[in-house]
């Protein structure tokens, strides 16, 4: 099952940049302008919402960037349940 | 759909994350109990295939896109807390590095995405035990249930409004229902089911 898993992700990765063809966000996933241009203004919400993110939106839509996007993301993730195991097998 | 930073009323905010706080605290039991060296390569796999799937954003008629989660992949995989807590790891890590999500809305975002999901898909697959298309059917619902789920969370921030001008998200329920479960029956649920029928397929195969 694992070595599945890996052969499954290694597919996936190599057609990472196949996610960037959509030039549409999600539903609702909408720039403040939008909200300016359907309503007429922007809810207070979301105008004064400041969001601050290290690598924004996966990087923009560059490839390399979004291949690193991926690599850190997944690293990252990966790391956080790896020491897990390793602060639990230090605390038994 | 992630919800951003400021489209949720404080009100909405607050309850999330006490509804949340406890099933996080319990998961991450859960998970702490079924990790180890052994286990590590495979919910560290799915963990990285759910933010890796995120990432195929996939364009459909009326100009929005959208993509599958995982989540009752590695529900009927492993159980559904280790999934919970997976998938809301992987929430966070978008939200904080990405800016994918908001931080005041990770808790509805995990409520959605992450528990409603891994818990709906484990039990709709239980309930219709090892048949053909278990996996497509589960994967299909959960993505519909949770859509149900996030559509009624936006639908009713109008609520919060300063003489009729709403102060967060601004579309009711008879906007966000449609909107996001409509497109949730005809295409992401189909995208999140063939996801877990092929590859819950291809990983539980004997060789």
């Amino acid at each position: 099952m694992k070595k599945r898993l890996y052969i499954i992700l290694s597919i996936l990765f190599v057609f990472l940049p196949l996610g960037l063809i959509s030039e549409y966000s999600a539903w609702g996933e909408w720039e403040p302008e939008t909200y300016k241009k359907l309503l007429g203004f922007i809810p207070e919400g979301i105008q004064n919402a400041h969001s601050f993110s290290i690598i924004p939106d996966y990087g923009e839509g560059n490839v390399i960037m979004y291949y690193l996007s991926a690599i850190i993301g997944a690293g990252i993730i990966y790391s956080i349940l790896y020491f897990m195991v390793k602060i639990k097998n230090e605390t038994n | 759909m992630h919800i951003p930073d400021g489209y949720l009323s404080t009100t909405t905010v607050i309850a999330s994350y006490t509804l949340t706080i406890p099933l996080w605290i319990y998961g991450f039991k859960k998970l702490k109990e079924n990790l180890n060296e052994e286990t590590l390569p495979l919910i560290g796999g799915l963990s990285a295939l759910s933010f890796i799937i995120m990432m195929f954003n996939i364009p459909i008629p009326g100009g929005t896109s959208g993509h599958a989660v995982g989540a009752t992949l590695i529900a009927i995989l492993f159980n559904p807390w280790i999934s919970f807590i997976s998938v809301s790891l992987v929430l966070l890590i978008q939200s904080v590095i990405f800016g994918d999500g908001g931080i005041s809305t990770l808790a509805v975002n995990s409520l959605g995405m992450a528990f409603i999901s891994s818990f709906s898909g484990y039990y709709i697959f239980q309930f219709l035990k090892n048949k053909k298309f278990s996996p497509f059917i589960a994967g299909w619902s959960s993505a519909v249930i949770s859509s149900l789920f996030i559509a009624i969370i936006l639908g009713i921030q109008p609520y919060w409004n300063e003489a009729g001008k709403p102060l967060y998200f601004p579309f009711d329920l008879y906007t966000t229902i449609p909107a996001l479960v409509g497109s949730h029956i005809l295409f992401f649920g189909i995208v999140e089911g063939i996801f877990t029928q092929l590859i819950y397929k291809y990983l539980k195969e004997k060789k």
